[in-house]
């Protein structure tokens, strides 16, 4: 079954009660494991969708609502692992409330795509560094605390972001919650537009497929990425996020159908060299 | 050397765990820091684990998993660096970083092989949600995880029987062409995942937005500013939204006035 033929409400339009503090730490622990599923097609989708289950389960008491909420939460999604917990209390506030599809679907996007570098820079290029630094010295010299204190150093920054995010996070979205609702129409409008630009600018940046086809031209080879460049950068990532757009919305594609075409393009690409 | 049945099965065990770890847990247990000694301790040597894997760290930072770059596999990397220091009684850890070359690119590609093999999986999920199934979709978690440890405990394992010879045997089974094409596959079966998200978003009025987003990340990419591009263009979205919100809202207000004051 294709996400796209979903619903854009929920049946049971009555909000939910408010999530209790154990069900938010329980969805901080399981997002320990948002990268469990990760996958080319979808990254972090199911990862995500595991670590908001039991926030779910407690929402959405009938059993339609509740699939419905697990297939739209379990398309695209890629955030900054040790991040994530903000994107879920947000999400979990506005599911809570019962908004509609397109509206949560627009601010999970929103809030995913900027999470990714600030979370890089925080943990991969400064917290690893200096705590590899430190710790990596006293293991050079045989000691013991070298790996101990890398893993505290470490894990606590990560621990406290996550729970941290997730109350905060959530406790935002509640409060937020009556002012998107007093005007949904147009707040559902916006997060649109910021999530499809957003989803703009995933295409560029994500897409790093290049092609290193050349023709021979004596001493100075055509480079056909070059040329591509020349017309548009980033051509390549665009015209196929386009092109499999039309097949699933025109031709009726599945997604598998079309990542068996991606790997069928992959492997003679990659016999013919041209990747 | 050769290993007891207890280290083997004790390497394969700690092999698994930090497989799974390198994406998933705590994203940390999997560092040659942590790998090195735990290693060096199992099999009676956890000195040399000390310095191979405060070596491999220092090597390591600066070259950190991101934005989705696979480097040759520092998980197993580490693991058998410190095996074949401690086996082959080299003291210099640089060239026991050699010798593992081989089975970090294994390390590689079994990364890539699982989420290759994950991708078309998601159609399963889809179906367990729409039963709301949420048991299954836990299962399913746990079960790629669990087949990422499995595929790096076998490549630890053959190393540890086998020798480091094994390792160049086993990188060219398969042609390089069929590694890079399922590489290349793999950078862009995401298109589809925008794809699909493209389908339940877009209406014709938002298309416009959609290439904004598009353009601007190439500018702020091409601008040298990679790992921020996001987040200053969620800035610049930001503004958009807020703009197009208020007018609309108070279009909205505008409207409910003109008809109140027509009905005095």
């Amino acid at each position: 079954m294709m996400a796209s033929n979903l619903a854009t409400q929920y049946r049971d339009l009555t909000p939910a009660k408010a999530l209790d503090k154990k069900t938010l730490n329980q969805m901080a622990w399981r997002s320990l494991f948002l990268q469990g599923s990760f996958n080319y097609e979808r990254m972090q989708a199911a990862g995500w969708l595991y670590g908001i289950i039991p926030g779910l389960k407690k929402v959405h008491t009938n059993k339609e609502d509740l699939a419905l909420s697990m297939q739209h939460n379990l398309e695209f999604f890629n955030t900054h692992p040790f991040l994530v917990t903000f994107v879920m209390g947000i999400i979990l506030s506005l599911e809570q409330e019962k908004a509609d599809l397109a509206t949560i679907r627009a601010v999970r996007v929103a809030a995913m795509g900027p999470l990714g570098g600030i979370g890089d820079a925080i943990f991969w290029f400064t917290l690893v560094p200096i705590a590899a630094g430190i710790s990596a010295n006293l293991a050079l010299d045989g000691s013991v605390l070298g790996p101990i204190v890398f893993l505290l150093m470490f894990n606590s920054v990560q621990f406290v972001a996550r729970f941290w995010l997730m109350h905060w996070s959530y406790d935002l979205g509640t409060k937020a919650i009556e002012a998107i609702t007093r005007n949904a129409k147009e707040f559902t409008r916006a997060a649109s537009i910021l999530g499809i630009l957003v989803v703009g600018a995933l295409t560029s940046l994500y897409g790093g497929t290049t092609i290193a086809l050349t023709i021979p031209n004596g001493e100075s080879p055509i480079v056909i990425q070059t040329i591509l460049d020349g017309i548009l950068p980033k051509l390549i990532p665009l015209g196929l996020t386009l092109g499999l757009y039309w097949l699933i919305k025109n031709k009726n594609w599945s997604a598998v159908k079309c990542i068996g075409l991606i790997l069928v393009l992959g492997l003679v690409g990659g016999f013919l060299g041209i990747f | 050397m050769t290993f007891s049945f207890l280290q083997i099965v004790l390497v394969m065990v700690v092999t698994f765990i930090a497989a799974i770890d390198q994406f998933s847990f705590l994203e940390s247990l999997y560092q040659p820091i942590v790998m090195g000694p735990v290693v060096g301790a199992i099999l009676g040597d956890m000195n040399t684990g000390l310095i191979v894997g405060g070596s491999y760290q220092l090597m390591m930072i600066g070259s950190m998993p991101v934005g989705g770059a696979q480097p040759p596999n520092s998980v197993i990397g580490g693991i058998m660096a410190t095996v074949f220091a401690i086996s082959m009684k080299i003291t210099d850890p640089q060239a026991a970083l050699g010798l593992s070359i081989p089975f970090a690119l294994l390390g590689q590609y079994s990364v890539i092989l699982v989420f290759t093999i994950t991708s078309p999986l998601m159609a399963k999920a889809d179906e367990y949600a729409a039963k709301a199934d949420t048991d299954a979709i836990e299962r399913l978690n746990y079960f790629t995880m669990a087949m990422l440890g499995l595929f790096f405990s076998l490549v630890v394992f053959a190393g540890l029987m086998f020798g480091q010879a094994i390792g160049e045997t086993l990188t060219t089974a398969l042609p390089e062409w069929v590694w890079n094409g399922l590489k290349a596959a793999g950078g862009m079966m995401r298109f589809v995942g925008f794809a699909v998200l493209l389908k339940v978003m877009m209406s014709n009025e938002y298309w416009g937005f959609y290439f904004a987003g598009f353009a601007l990340a190439t500018i702020v990419d091409k601008a040298g500013l990679g790992g921020q591009a996001l987040a200053l263009i969620a800035l610049i979205g930001f503004a958009v939204a807020v703009y197009d919100y208020q007018t609309n809202v108070k279009m909205k207000q505008f409207g409910k006035k003109e008809v109140s004051d027509d009905g005095i």
